[in-house]
């Protein structure tokens, strides 16, 4: 009796399991139509499009500057029409996209979702997000958007999701350093060989213990990837045919210039100095502990918060070579459908809601991010503010890198190469022989 | 198997006692196969496909196993980061904490206070005591380093320097002893008085009398610390993803503090490889049930129960 019982039960389970299995798989299978899925779901709202309806919008935005924000946006969306009432709910950074993959997977998504620009297209190959395609024949927003930015939302020839914010690095410098140190103030280095010049002249030293750092490219963002990019024209660690280009000879150059800095300072005192960094007023650059320092747009708050009495400019990131472009790097965020939505036509209103002019504005205003709608970051008012000016300047030259979807962890990859090289432990040439190796060998194991 | 239980019939009674039996413990049997074993076999199932959550399980064979094994070469550096880290914490930890145990099994006044303040540190956990080790091991100005300076000598820089992250870390879970210390002290409380009364009329010094006595009657505790150590120790996770030189790179400088889990952790929820990550979730699994099972087995050559074998 006792093992017949047991028996069944553990029978049972199989059952279930197997159920269990069974239905997962078929749920994955529909990856191929996105567009026949789509399509079904726009078709039927034209009768019911009289409903009321509540859309869940999850975004990170839950600090005291940006909550209120987000939340008048949403406000304002909800007042201008009366069918569609956005709910806003806060994840925390950490866990909202891991949140969001276990909704996806259990067909129970939010209806919008911020999510990260750069691995769109990984989420589209992934299906986790919704085509947006059929809404573009109808409302044709690409327009608004910033050309590269647009680009990133692409993911075989369509549409995933809309840039809402993006971001530009710049350096901000310090111009009573300059004077100080017999720099002109008004004129920042154009070349990095300039830049190298200027910085040896603005260190400052007791003894032998450094006070002062002018510039160093392992400080704040703009490391030896994105200095590796700027030397290289803006192509990065693939090519234009998605091959990896890693032990490119610029980008062997951008670690030699690297290494010439950390070997002028010495890559202890770097370490050592770099220990006594602190956060707001306590800022290297606004501690005046660091003469220039490369940041994103936003560092502007920063100083307007805690650095008032900083004297700085703001440059574009200088070139290789005389003419060779000033490249820069940029990231932000976009808003999507997450696959299984309930309410993607109402999620899609929504969505170009917080991409138009009026909520851009609002946004770039409130919180000085550069923001992805052109008319929007082109607003009078805004390009009042020197800054925020030549952060609209600096998107002509600022480039995106969407992940690769068939490699896109291939970054772990390069780090641990890059990390020996700039200890010394190996070439420079052999560490990045290395990472393009590896990065191949991953791109293999992922082609199969 | 049907005659046998024709052979003997429940009584009414009893076969109500078993309903109910069943109906009371079925929570928990409902509990474990629907949230511990059908997740499990789940896993080993997806672990030969490429299940990435949401667009694909497609039956690949062996290919994750084959991948894993042979081409990728973070698996094997992972693996190395973690069995390093358990082949030196391990013992230091058992060691660290019986050492300890011993110090404060001694009778002086105001024990309890000692016994307080070496418990402790181990109450406080997670990421606030990383950031906190991670301003003591800082290589210029870190409490750590200014101590080592005292006695001339040049501390090393821990967290950036690859080869010193591991030793930190192990230094920092040093930091909880006082867990394991506060079995070790209940265990050495219940050594019986008149065994050393005993061997101290025999003669026995108090070294002998610690490895012929106290030794042995705590090696049920010292089994048991050890196993949970072994099986805690290959979970190390959240040091190597904190506790990184570089807030982009999990793991950095130079992937030595990329440990097992966290190798996995990104596999499956950065890059969605989770048919991948559940393959080296189970690899884990077998090295993790053989160490254990040969430490069961093993034990009976050291481990003394008192009270018979039958424990």
């Amino acid at each position: 009796m006792k093992t017949n019982k047991a028996l069944s039960v553990s029978l049972a389970t199989l059952l279930g399991a197997s159920v269990l299995l069974s239905a997962c798989g078929s749920n994955n299978n529909n990856g191929g139509d996105d567009n026949a899925a789509a399509a079904n779901d726009s078709a039927q709202p034209a009768e019911a499009s009289t409903k009321k309806v509540t859309i869940d919008f999850w975004t990170f935005w839950g600090s005291e500057t940006r909550r209120p924000i987000i939340e008048k946006i949403i406000d304002d969306f909800n007042k201008s029409q009366d069918r569609i009432t956005v709910k806003h709910t806060y994840y925390p950074f950490g866990d909202i996209w891991t949140k969001e993959l276990a909704a996806v997977a259990a067909g129970n998504p939010p209806d919008v979702i911020v999510n990260d620009i750069n691995t769109t297209a990984q989420r589209a190959d992934k299906n986790q997000n919704t085509n947006l395609t059929e809404y573009l024949k109808k409302d044709d927003v690409k327009g608004r958007f910033f050309p590269q930015l647009w680009d990133t939302v692409i993911y075989k020839d369509e549409a995933y999701a809309l840039p809402f914010t993006t971001d530009t690095r710049m350096m901000f410098y310090n111009k009573d350093h300059f004077k100080e140190a017999g720099l002109d103030p008004e004129k920042f280095p154009t070349t990095w060989a300039e830049l190298e010049e200027a910085a040896a002249k603005l260190d400052k030293k007791s003894g032998d213990k450094y006070t002062r750092i002018g510039y160093s490219p392992q400080y704040a963002g703009f490391d030896w990837g994105s200095i590796a990019m700027n030397f290289d024209k803006g192509l990065n660690f693939f090519g234009p045919d998605g091959k990896p280009v890693i032990n490119d000879k610029a980008h062997v150059d951008a670690m030699n210039y690297v290494l010439a800095n950390a070997k002028r300072i010495g890559q202890k005192n770097l370490d050592n100095f770099k220990a006594s960094f602190g956060s707001k007023q306590a800022n290297p650059f606004i501690a005046g502990q660091v003469s220039i320092w490369p940041d994103a747009t936003t560092f502007y708050t920063q100083l307007r918060d805690y650095g008032q009495n900083v004297n700085y400019g703001v440059a574009p990131i200088p070139e290789a070579e005389e003419g060779s472009g000033h490249y820069s790097v940029g990231g932000g965020f976009v808003v999507e459908i997450p696959k299984g939505a309930k309410h993607p036509d109402e999620a899609w209103e929504f969505m170009k809601y917080l991409t138009d002019k009026s909520a851009q504005t609002y946004w770039a205003e409130k919180n000085f991010d550069s923001v992805a709608n052109q008319e929007a970051a082109n607003d009078p008012e805004l390009l009042k503010n020197p800054v925020y000016q030549a952060a609209v300047d600096n998107m002509k030259v600022t480039k995106l890198f969407p992940f690769p979807v068939n490699a896109p962890d291939f970054l772990n990859l390069i780090n641990p190469n890059r990390d020996a090289a700039i200890l010394g432990q190996v070439p420079p040439q052999e560490a990045l022989d290395k990472a393009q190796k590896d990065v191949e060998n991953l791109l293999q194991q992922n082609a199969k | 198997m049907a005659s046998a239980v024709k052979k003997r019939r429940m009584g009414l009674q009893e076969r109500k006692e078993a309903r109910q039996g069943f109906i009371f413990v079925s929570p928990w049997v409902i509990g474990f196969l629907v949230f511990t074993a059908v997740p499990l076999l789940f896993s080993l199932y997806a672990s030969f496909t490429n299940y990435d959550i949401t667009s694909r399980q497609d039956w690949i064979g062996t290919r994750n196993y084959t991948n894993m094994f042979f081409h990728d070469p973070l698996f094997w550096k992972s693996l190395h980061n973690t069995l390093y880290y358990v082949v030196f914490s391990v013992p230091l930890t058992t060691l660290g904490s019986l050492l300890l145990a011993v110090m404060l099994n001694q009778k002086i006044p105001g024990m309890k206070v000692f016994r307080t303040v070496f418990y402790l540190p181990s109450i406080l956990s997670g990421v606030a005591l990383y950031i906190l080790w991670q301003m003591l091991l800082t290589p210029g100005s870190g409490l750590i380093n200014v101590m080592i300076g005292w006695f001339g000598v040049d501390g090393p820089a821990w967290l950036v320097d690859p080869v010193w992250t591991k030793p930190a870390i192990i230094l920092m879970k040093l930091w909880s002893v006082g867990g394991g210390m506060l079995l070790y002290l209940a265990s050495l409380q219940n050594v019986p008085e008149q065994l050393y009364e005993a061997s101290e009329i025999d003669g026995a010094g108090p070294i002998r009398r610690f490895w012929h006595i106290t030794v042995p009657m705590i090696t049920p505790v010292l089994l048991f610390e050890l196993i949970t150590h072994l099986i805690g120790g290959f979970q190390i996770f959240q040091e190597g993803y904190v506790m990184s030189n570089d807030m982009n790179a999990p793991g950095s400088p130079v992937n030595s503090l990329l440990f097992f889990n966290l190798h996995m952790f990104l596999k499956a929820f950065k890059v969605y490889d989770m048919g991948y990550a559940m393959a080296m979730a189970w690899f884990l699994f077998v090295v993790v049930i053989v160490l254990t099972v040969a430490n069961m087995l093993l034990s009976k050559y050291w481990v003394h129960y008192e009270g018979g074998d039958n424990r």
